[in-house]
């Protein structure tokens, strides 16, 4: 049965103190909606049991995010969109920023709040095994005061919550102390937008000498509630990584959970994989910190090399001799976070010369030829590069011949593009359009291509 | 209506509408889409499945996209709003509208006016999207129609030609 509106009343305090003696003096009586999202589902169902409502979207109470030395502290009130927007959003809590992209298509996530997917409590929430993980803490705010509770109890049953009837969410704190950890997150549903999920993981692990040494892993739609997976992660801490202990793994997070049979999957189905995903994690975990044991060894050799031979060694990532010298000059690099930053750096200060030098060292787009100047692994990577843009029907490749030269004749140099992954009609469409740029901005945007592919190759050098 | 059910007051309303200022009296819960279809008589807009699951009846608010059946019209307050009717200009289709015609992104065209203001806000934001930033701008929006291909290039075609304002 549709709602009919004439039965509601909204009302609009703009501000939270307004808001807050609303639901004081009436406790119970009042629903907050801030976005919508879920709110109104309900309502335009008509089972929405409110018949009084008060709106505090874009209270600016509640709309900010603040930083501070070991914290951000996420307004309650902030959209899924402002958390894939926020920078250190994105570097400190990547599961957040992934679980907010994929909850629901844009126009949801223009509307949807992060305070509002904790109260609305749906286990199948996305953004919650993250918070989980993450030892989110809640500020809780009311008419009485304020107080801050750990997020792991704040759900006590299916859709209950700790919140007293005359208080709101006024932000989600989160330390930032977890930048170390190696973060995974999954979900799988029906499609990737706009589907609930059948089961949602949200993962950080840690290893230090071979062990894991800390693992935090969190499901969504596999219990009444979000629920971290405690028991998992008793019998993985201390322990080497190997396929017995991923057995164990799995069949300790199955009979963990507590799925159901409903109209998205069945209990099985979700038991299955629920274990088959924190697997997956787990050989993720072993093989990031393979990858990083080995960029150290490939960067602590570097290290020791003599100043030209360090630069020639590097020098088929970029193809600029300045720049090759420059980034043997910075070391020692440890890492590879390190190693990409000081990249892009000197990069960007190189004179023009240098771009050139470095775009001449490619081949042109659809050319199986390397420039007899390229070095043997360039002209590989090169090959690597282009290998999706090489499997082109004639009239695309003809095109980009023509596209080529026409290019070339225009700002005299090759066009230099970040080939990895993109097929030919791409880059074409690509090319069409930088043909149009002037010669400022298109030198600019080559360059920026040129940063990209160096990094990937510089990715790919510390897997040698 | 049930027995226990009680009438509320209307009240006044104004927002902006593809340029032009409106003030409505409305009751407060009133979707933001049935007060542009019913009041204001702008029915471009379209209802798919009443609870944001379809995009049919996106609309841009203050610049943002939004499903319309999901906005009680009291939060619309103050804001500018833009339909599908806002986007042509002195009859001329804007670039997207003209894409979509010549790529075959429409058939049956209740989905179309949802399409077209999705791939309008991600094109405000991102003037040269990579096919998977235009599948994912509109991945809230459902075609039964066209498969999705036609309207993927529709888009990509609009950004070559520089859709964008």
């Amino acid at each position: 049965m549709r709602a009919h509106p004439v039965e509601y009343e909204l009302v609009s305090p703009h501000s939270l103190p307004g808001v807050l003696s609303l639901l004081a003096s009436e406790p119970g009586a009042w629903l907050p909606i801030a976005g919508g999202t879920d709110v109104m589902v309900q309502y335009s169902a008509g089972i929405l049991p409110a018949r009084k409502l008060v709106s505090i979207w874009n209270l600016p109470e509640l709309c900010r995010i603040e930083t501070s030395a070991d914290e951000i502290r996420i307004g309650a009130g902030c959209t899924y969109t402002d958390l894939r927007e926020h920078e250190a959003i994105n570097t400190e809590f990547p599961l957040l920023s992934s679980a907010a992209s994929w909850t629901g298509g844009i126009a949801n996530q223009n509307r949807g709040t992060l305070g509002g997917n904790i109260v609305n409590a749906s286990p199948a929430a996305d953004s919650l095994p993250a918070l989980l993980v993450y030892d989110a803490e809640l500020l809780l705010v009311s008419a009485r005061g304020e107080r801050r509770v750990p997020y792991s109890g704040f759900h006590i049953g299916y859709r209950k919550t700790q919140l007293a009837p005359d208080e709101l969410i006024r932000a989600v704190c989160l330390k930032t102390r977890f930048s170390g950890y190696y973060a995974h997150t999954r979900k799988v549903g029906a499609r990737n937008a706009q589907a609930i999920s059948k089961v949602c993981l949200a993962a950080l692990g840690r290893i230090a000498e071979g062990t894991v040494e800390d693992i935090r892993l969190a499901m969504g739609s596999v219990a009444p509630i979000p629920l971290r997976l405690t028991a998992t992660e008793r019998i993985l801490r201390g322990k080497r990584i190997d396929s017995q202990l991923v057995q164990l793994a799995k069949m300790t997070a199955a009979a963990e959970i507590q799925p159901i049979d409903d109209i998205r999957s069945s209990a099985r189905y979700r038991a299955a994989v629920a274990g088959n995903l924190v697997a997956e994690f787990l050989e993720q975990l072993r093989t990031n910190q393979e990858r990083t044991e080995r960029a150290t060894r490939v960067l602590s050799i570097w290290n020791d090399l003599p100043p030209d031979k360090a630069a020639e060694e590097i020098l088929p990532c970029c193809g600029s001799k300045a720049w090759a010298r420059q980034m043997a000059a910075r070391r020692p690099i440890f890492e590879e976070a390190s190693l990409l930053s000081v990249c892009d750096e000197v990069w960007k200060n190189l004179p023009q010369s240098d771009w050139l030098e470095a775009f001449r060292s490619h081949p042109r787009i659809g050319d199986s030829h390397a420039p007899s100047s390229a070095q043997a692994k360039s002209a590989a990577w090169s090959g690597e590069e282009q290998r999706k843009a090489a499997s082109a029907d004639e009239d695309i490749k003809a095109a980009l011949a023509a596209g080529n030269r026409a290019y070339e004749q225009k700002f005299n140099h090759i066009f230099i593009v970040c080939a990895t992954g993109k097929s030919a009609p791409e880059i074409l469409a690509i090319l069409e359009r930088r043909l149009r740029n002037d010669k400022t901005t298109e030198l600019r945007e080559a360059a920026e291509q040129q940063r990209q592919i160096a990094r990937l190759r510089l990715k790919k050098w510390l897997l040698s | 209506m049930t027995a226990s059910s009680q009438e509320r007051p209307q009240c006044e309303i104004s927002f902006t509408v593809n340029g032009m200022s409106h003030t409505v009296r409305a009751y407060p819960m009133e979707r933001l889409l049935d007060v542009l279809r019913h009041d204001l008589e702008l029915t471009g807009t379209k209802e798919g499945c009443g609870e944001g699951e379809c995009g049919s009846c996106s609309v841009l608010l203050d610049g943002a996209l939004v499903n319309s059946c999901l906005i009680p019209v009291l939060q619309a307050s103050g804001s500018e709003i833009v339909t599908i009717e806002g986007l042509a200009s002195n009859g001329r289709l804007q670039v997207l509208q003209q894409s979509f015609l010549d790529c075959g992104g429409a058939q049956c065209g209740i989905c179309t006016p949802g399409m077209i203001l999705a791939s309008v806000h991600l094109l405000n934001k991102k003037p040269q999207p990579t096919l998977e930033e235009i599948r994912e701008g509109l991945s809230g929006n459902l075609c039964r129609c066209t498969g999705y291909m036609q309207i993927i290039e529709a888009v990509a075609d609009a950004a070559r030609t520089g859709a964008a304002k």
